[in-house]
């Protein structure tokens, strides 16, 4: 099994193949084989529990893509040899859960870093029509709103809400989102939620290969959990010299006030 | 004799009278050929918008009531008096009033429940045992089509009486899984796995969290209930998924579902049941004989 790349090359972008020929990813919990066969393009995956954030591989592989469960089949006219491999973010908001709930004072502003999970979009071609998508992990669902009655379907995560970037691990198959969070109201954030809006960013790579999305902005205005939410649609600060992977999928308009902290469930 | 009848037949063939019946005949006759060519032309103009039997309601429909109008003017000319009639068709109508109690009602409680808007087309309900989708909601009654592919006809009228269950309104609903667990098992643990599976598997809501809710202490195990939500189109996958989870995670934990026990007593203290197994006598026919 010849290795394409080592753990610092991307795992996305445009591979090319041979006829007959597989491919196979590892991305932490996704392992997935790409197949080249005249005519059409066979996708296959599988998803384990046990595995490390360092397992992250490109490589030729002799292994068929019946070799794992979940198998598709595209076919097509005019068969092409190459397949671009990009990363999204969820179609859905991701609500974060932080592992251990903090308080933002009145008057506070802080920046966190939240891990967001990834999607993987296959197109083939040279116009790049697009075959599919996949999600590297399946987060769980979750309804986030103000009561079982109104609310919206949203991905649940946990994360440890860092404050330090050199505290963030390794971990080539999540994007890094910053968050800047600012409490305008009297009283103090009890942050045990957070709703991040991710449709609306686009990610980023930097020069050491790691994935990030657009900043988001979260002005807390008065006592609630409602907040005025911003995407910066600029590369993060912490990577000024990032290039854009991909762009949102909902474009997202400014001044809006969403639902950002907490629902309440009777 | 014979001069006598003629004398009376010319007298009434040049009296008034004989005009009235020759006008009310005409004016019968009138009805009768005007009343079926309305008849014919309405039929013509609304042929191929309504049914074979909506067809043939209007066309006896008109036909008759021209030729009532008709007929009604021709014996007002012929010197009868209409008043008699008119009670006549009073005291008629209290009868169809009467007759038609039912379906005035539905017809109100159709109003009612437009207004009210409880449900709307398209929505699934349940009314008593009946659950099916919501095909129209006419004038007299609610067409559902059942989830075995069967047509419902609900009176309006029982709608607006009794309870009605609409399962699509809200967006999210919870699955409530009765468990028992054996006496022996610790509970703690079981609070544990179940937790565990609903975390485990994604299309049950992490939000409102799953609740553990304690039954009571039954006949044969521990009672448990424990509840998940999940999005309503989810709802039939989650059902089966999530209690195969809670059968396989009960498995290889040692986790005990009984059967129902029963104990048998024979007085205050009871010494253990002697088994004692014995071998089959071999059972030889010829011996016997």
């Amino acid at each position: 099994m010849q290795k394409i790349t080592d753990s610092l090359s991307p795992w996305w972008g445009t591979f090319n193949f041979e006829l007959d020929q597989s491919k196979l990813w590892r991305l932490g919990p996704l392992t997935m084989i790409l197949r080249c066969l005249s005519g059409e393009w066979q996708v296959s995956y599988e998803r384990i529990e046990q595995y490390e954030d360092s397992d992250i591989s490109v490589s030729d592989t002799d292994s068929i893509p019946e070799d794992l469960p979940e198998l598709t089949r595209y076919v097509f006219r005019n068969p092409c040899r190459s397949l671009k491999i990009t990363p999204l973010l969820a179609d859905r908001p991701v609500i974060s859960r932080p592992r251990i709930p903090f308080n933002l004072s009145a008057g506070e502003e802080i920046t966190l870093y939240v891990s967001s999970p990834l999607w993987i979009e296959l197109s083939a071609g040279n116009n790049a029509k697009k075959l599919g998508e996949l999600s590297i992990q399946r987060p769980s669902d979750t309804w986030f709103g103000p009561s079982t009655l109104q609310g919206e379907l949203c991905y649940a995560t946990t994360t440890h809400c860092r404050i330090n970037l050199v505290e963030i691990p390794e971990r080539r198959y999540r994007a890094i989102t910053p968050v800047i969070i600012r409490n305008n109201a009297d009283t103090t954030l009890s942050l045990e939620r957070l709703n991040l809006p991710s449709p609306q960013l686009s990610i980023y790579t930097s020069d050491d290969g790691r994935l990030w999305t657009s900043t988001v902005k979260l002005t807390r205005e008065k006592d609630g959990d409602m907040a005025a939410l911003r995407v910066i649609h600029k590369p993060p600060k912490e990577a000024p010299e990032a290039i854009i992977l991909s762009q949102p999928r909902v474009a997202s308009e400014a001044g809006v006030f969403i639902r950002a902290f907490n629902a309440v469930f009777s | 004799m014979m001069t006598e009848l003629w004398t009376q037949i010319a007298s009434f063939l040049t009296s008034d009278r004989l005009l009235s019946v020759i006008r009310a005949f005409m004016l019968f006759s009138l009805g009768f050929l005007i009343a079926k060519l309305v008849s014919a032309t309405v039929v013509k103009i609304v042929q191929n918008k309504v049914d074979k039997h909506r067809n043939m309601l209007l066309r006896r429909g008109t036909f008759y009531l021209i030729i009532l109008l008709f007929t009604i003017s021709a014996l007002k000319e012929l010197g009868f008096d209409l008043s008699v009639l008119l009670g006549a068709a009073g005291i008629f109508s209290v009868a169809i009033g009467f007759a038609s109690q039912t379906s005035a009602s539905n017809l109100i409680s159709g109003l009612f429940l437009v207004a009210e808007r409880p449900f709307s087309v398209g929505d699934v309900i349940r009314v008593g045992s009946t659950t099916g989708e919501v095909l129209a909601i006419d004038l007299l009654s609610v067409k559902l089509r059942t989830y075995d592919n069967l047509y419902v006809r609900l009176p309006n009228e029982s709608l607006i009486k009794s309870e009605v269950t609409t399962l699509t309104r809200f967006p999210i609903r919870r699955i409530d899984i009765q468990v028992g667990v054996a006496y022996k098992e610790d509970l703690k643990k079981v609070r544990e796995i179940l937790y565990a599976v609903a975390d485990k598997n994604p299309l049950s809501l992490e939000e409102p969290k799953p609740a553990y809710i304690f039954q009571g202490f039954g006949e044969s195990s521990l009672n448990i209930q424990f509840s998940v939500w999940a999005k309503r189109e989810n709802f039939l996958n989650l059902k089966n998924s999530i209690h195969e989870e809670i059968k396989n995670a009960f498995d290889e934990n040692g986790i005990e579902i009984p059967f129902p026990y029963r104990t048998l007593y024979s007085g205050s203290v009871t010494e253990p049941f002697p088994v004692k197994q014995v071998k089959p006598t071999p059972t030889n026919r010829n011996q016997a004989l």
